[in-house]
C-alpha cells in the first residue's frame, strides 16, 4: 500500500510538472476539438493527432497522447448528445436518451452528467490502474514467448467476438493484417519480404498510414456518400449546464455501476470500451423500475455508458503497460508512438522507466480532471463548431492528415500508401469488413511473428508447446471458447435459413 | 434479403447464383490477396530446421487468408445477401486526386517525362484543399477560398512555427 503511494506520488510528480500539466490540457483541449467532429471516431483522432506528438520528449508525448484519447472520447458524447451523429461505437448508445434529453432542452445537464460520470470512473479505475500494474507485471515475468503468442491470439479473438457482423469476416480481416504487417525486412535475417522492390515499403508499411487511410481518409470518402442535410442540431440554447439535485441522485448508482463494469471489461484485450457501454446501458435498463423512460431521456442512460466507457479506455492500458500488448486499436496507436520514441511497451517500462509509467498513470487522472474543467464552460464553443458545414471541414481534414502523414517521415510515399489504404478502406464498408480488427492485428503482427519464431525455435519446431504450456493451453482454450460461442449464433442462423428454403 | 429469398424460390431446382455478391466477391478478392503475397513472398527461403526462415510466417498467413477468403466467398455463393452498394465516383476521385497532388508537390516528383519540381507546404496545402473540395456536390467558389487560405495558414502556424517541422514553406528558399 506504502509503495502504491509512493509510487502515485512519483507518478504526480512527473505529471504535475508545468510542461506536462500543459502538454496534457493542450492534448485534452485538441482531442476533444477534433473528436467534436461529427464522423471522426477515437482511432481516427489520436491516428490524425499523433505526429504533432512526435516532436516532444517521450513521457511528455505519452501524456499529451493520453490527453487526446480521453479528449477525443469526451468530445465524441458530446457530438452523440448534440447532433445524434456517433462518432464510433462507443458513443452509439450516448445518443439515444443524450439526444433525447437534448431534445427536451436539457442538453446541459446531460453534458455535465457525462462529464462528472467520466471523471469519477477516471479516478476510480486511475487507481485501479495503479493498483494493479505492479502484481501483473510480476505475471508478465511468467510469460515465455508460447505464452505470449496464445495470449495474443487470445486478444485478436476477443477483437473478432466484438465485432460486428460475420465472425468469419472478422477474422478475415484479422488474418489480412497479420499479413500486411509482414510487408517490409525480415526480423532475423533482414531479407525484403513482399516488398516489390519498392525502396519505401523496406522498413514495412507505416502503421499510421494504414489507420489514417481506414480510419481518416475511408471515413470521409463514406460521409461524403451521404446526405449532409440529415443532421439534427440541437437549435435551442444551451443553459442551465448544472445538473440539478435530483439529476446527482437519479444517477449516482448508474455512475457507480457503469464504473465498475467499465473497469473490468476495458481490462480484456479486444475492444473493452465498446462492450462496455452497451453492457453498462443493458444492465442499467434491466435493474431500472421503469425501463420505458430508456431512450426517452432517461439520464441513467447518459450516465451509465459514459462512466463504463471512460473506465474501460483507462483499464485498457493496463494489458498494454504491463503485458506490451494493446487490447484495442487506440492502445495499438500508442504502441506505434512508444516506438517511435524508443519505448518498448511491456513489463520492463516500470521497472526501467518509473517516471514514465506512474507519470502516465498520474496524468489519466490530471486529463480526466481537465475534462470536467474545460469541457463545460467551452460547451458553447463545441456547439459552433459543430454548426461549420461538412463541406468545408473535410478538406480541413484531409490536408490535416496529410501534413501529419508527411511530417512522421518526411515522405511523400507515405501519403501516398494513406490514400490507397483509404480506398481500401472504402471498399472494406462496401463489403462490410470491420478495418479495426484489421489494424489490431497489423500492429501486433510483428510481436505474434517474433514470439512464434521463438516458441518453436525453444520447442524444436515441436507445435504441441502451446497445447502443453499450461498458461498457453489455458489461453488458448478460452479463446476457443469465445470463438464458439460467437460462431454458434451464426451458425445456428445460417442453418435456420437453409431450412427455410 | 428477402428479396433474394424471393428469387430463388422462383428459379426452383439448383442454379448457379451468388446469393450474397458482398461476401462472395470480399472473399475473392482475399483470395486474390493471398495468391499476391504466396507469390512476393515465393523466393524467401523457407523452413531450415526447427528454425523459421522469412519466408515461412507469410506463406503461412497468405495460405490461412485464402483459406478464410474461400470460406468467405463460399458462404457469400451458398446463402443470402444484401446486393453491394454502388460505389460513388465524385467524392472518392476528388478526395484521392487532392491528397496524390499534395504528395507531389510538398517534394516534387520525376516519373519518367514528368517532373516537378518541390513547391513547398504553402502551395501543396493549398492545392490539395482546392481540390479535395470538388469531392462535394454542395461547392461554393468564395467560401472555398476563404477556407482554403484560412487553413493553410493555419496549418503553416500549427506546424512550423508552434511544433518546429522543417518544411519547405514555397516552392523558392
Amino acid at each position: 500500500m506504502s509503495e502504491l503511494l509512493a509510487n502515485l506520488a512519483l507518478g504526480f510528480s512527473v505529471a504535475a510538472h508545468p510542461y506536462n500539466i500543459g502538454f496534457c490540457l493542450l492534448g485534452a483541449l485538441v482531442g476533444t476539438l477534433v473528436g467534436v467532429l461529427p464522423g471522426i471516431g477515437t482511432v481516427a483522432t489520436v491516428a490524425m493527432l499523433l505526429p504533432i506528438t512526435f516532436g516532444l520528449p517521450p513521457v511528455g508525448a505519452l501524456i499529451m497522447l493520453a490527453g487526446i484519447y480521453y479528449g477525443a472520447q469526451y468530445g465524441g458524447s458530446t457530438t452523440s448528445i448534440l447532433v445524434n451523429i456517433p462518432g464510433e461505437a462507443t458513443s452509439v448508445v450516448t445518443c439515444l436518451d443524450g439526444h433525447q434529453m437534448a431534445r427536451q432542452g436539457r442538453a446541459g445537464a446531460a453534458l455535465s452528467i457525462s462529464a462528472i460520470g467520466s471523471f469519477f470512473a477516471g479516478c476510480v479505475s486511475t487507481v485501479l490502474v495503479a493498483a494493479l500494474g505492479v502484481p501483473l507485471t510480476s505475471i508478465a515475468l511468467l510469460f515465455g514467448p508460447a505464452e505470449y503468442f496464445s495470449l495474443m491470439v487470445l486478444g485478436l479473438i476477443f477483437a473478432v467476438v466484438l465485432a460486428k457482423g460475420s465472425v468469419l469476416k472478422a477474422i478475415a480481416m484479422i488474418v489480412t493484417g497479420l499479413l500486411l504487417s509482414m510487408v517490409g525486412s525480415d526480423l532475423e535475417t533482414g531479407a525484403g519480404r513482399m516488398t516489390f522492390d519498392v525502396a519505401e515499403l523496406s522498413d514495412g508499411i507505416g502503421f499510421t498510414n494504414v489507420a489514417m487511410g481506414l480510419f481518416g481518409f475511408a471515413e470521409i470518402i463514406r460521409n461524403l456518400e451521404m446526405s449532409q442535410e440529415s443532421r439534427d442540431i440541437v437549435k435551442a440554447k444551451i443553459k442551465g449546464l448544472m445538473p440539478t439535485r435530483q439529476d446527482l441522485i437519479d444517477s449516482s448508482g448508474a455512475i457507480a455501476r457503469g464504473t465498475i463494469l467499465g473497469s473490468i471489461l476495458g481490462i480484456l484485450p479486444g475492444g473493452g470500451a465498446v462492450v462496455a457501454s452497451f453492457a453498462a446501458y443493458t444492465f442499467e435498463k434491466r435493474i431500472s423500475k421503469n425501463p420505458e423512460r430508456f431512450g426517452r431521456g432517461a439520464i441513467q442512460g447518459v450516465a451509465a455508458p459514459e462512466s463504463a466507457n471512460n473506465a474501460a479506455a483507462q483499464t485498457s492500458f493496463i494489458p498494454l503497460l504491463t503485458l506490451g500488448i494493446p487490447p484495442n486499436a487506440v492502445m495499438a496507436l500508442m504502441v506505434g508512438a512508444m516506438t517511435i520514441h524508443g519505448i518498448v511497451p511491456g513489463p520492463q517500462v516500470m521497472t526501467k522507466q518509473p517516471e514514465l509509467f506512474w507519470g502516465m498513470i498520474a496524468s489519466m487522472w490530471l486529463g480526466n480532471l481537465m475534462l470536467v474543467i474545460i469541457n463545460l464552460p467551452l460547451v458553447g464553443v463545441w456547439v459552433t463548431l459543430l454548426r461549420v458545414p461538412y463541406r468545408l471541414l473535410y478538406p480541413s481534414i484531409i490536408v490535416f492528415c496529410c501534413i501529419g502523414i508527411y511530417s512522421i517521415n518526411n515522405s511523400p510515399t507515405d501519403v501516398v500508401i494513406a490514400a490507397m489504404f483509404g480506398l481500401v478502406g472504402y471498399w472494406l464498408t462496401k463489403h462490410e469488413f470491420e478495418p479495426a480488427p484489421l489494424v489490431l492485428a497489423f500492429v501486433l503482427g510483428p510481436l505474434m511473428e517474433e514470439n512464434l519464431r521463438r516458441a518453436m525455435l525453444i520447442a524444436r519446431g515441436d507445435v504441441t508447446v502451446f497445447a502443453t504450456r499450461p498458461i498457453s493451453a489455458g489461453l488458448l482454450a478460452v479463446a476457443l471458447f469465445l470463438l464458439v460461442l460467437a460462431a454458434l449464433p451464426m451458425i445456428r442462423k445460417r442453418r435456420d435459413e437453409v431450412f427455410v428454403e | 434479403m428477402s428479396e433474394g429469398a424471393k428469387t430463388s424460390a422462383n428459379g426452383g431446382g439448383f442454379r448457379f447464383k451468388v446469393r450474397g455478391p458482398r461476401d462472395f466477391y470480399g472473399g475473392l478478392a482475399l483470395i486474390g490477396l493471398a495468391i499476391v503475397a504466396i507469390w512476393s513472398s515465393g523466393d524467401l527461403p523457407g523452413m531450415h530446421g526447427f528454425a523459421f526462415g522469412p519466408g515461412t510466417a507469410p506463406r503461412l498467413f497468405a495460405g490461412l487468408l485464402a483459406a478464410v477468403g474461400a470460406l468467405v466467398a463460399l458462404g457469400g455463393l451458398l446463402f443470402d445477401g444484401p446486393p453491394i452498394e454502388s460505389y460513388a465516383v465524385r467524392g472518392p476521385a476528388w478526395v484521392l486526386l487532392g491528397i496524390l497532388a499534395f504528395a507531389a508537390m510538398i517534394r516534387g516528383f520525376s516519373l519518367g517525362f514528368i517532373s516537378l519540381p518541390p513547391l513547398g507546404l504553402i502551395p501543396s496545402t493549398f492545392a490539395a484543399f482546392m481540390i479535395s473540395i470538388f469531392g462535394s456536390t454542395e461547392f461554393r467558389w468564395v467560401e472555398s477560398l476563404i477556407a482554403a487560405v484560412v487553413m493553410t495558414a493555419f496549418c503553416v502556424v500549427l506546424f512550423v512555427y508552434l511544433l518546429q517541422l522543417p518544411f519547405q514553406l514555397w516552392p523558392w528558399y
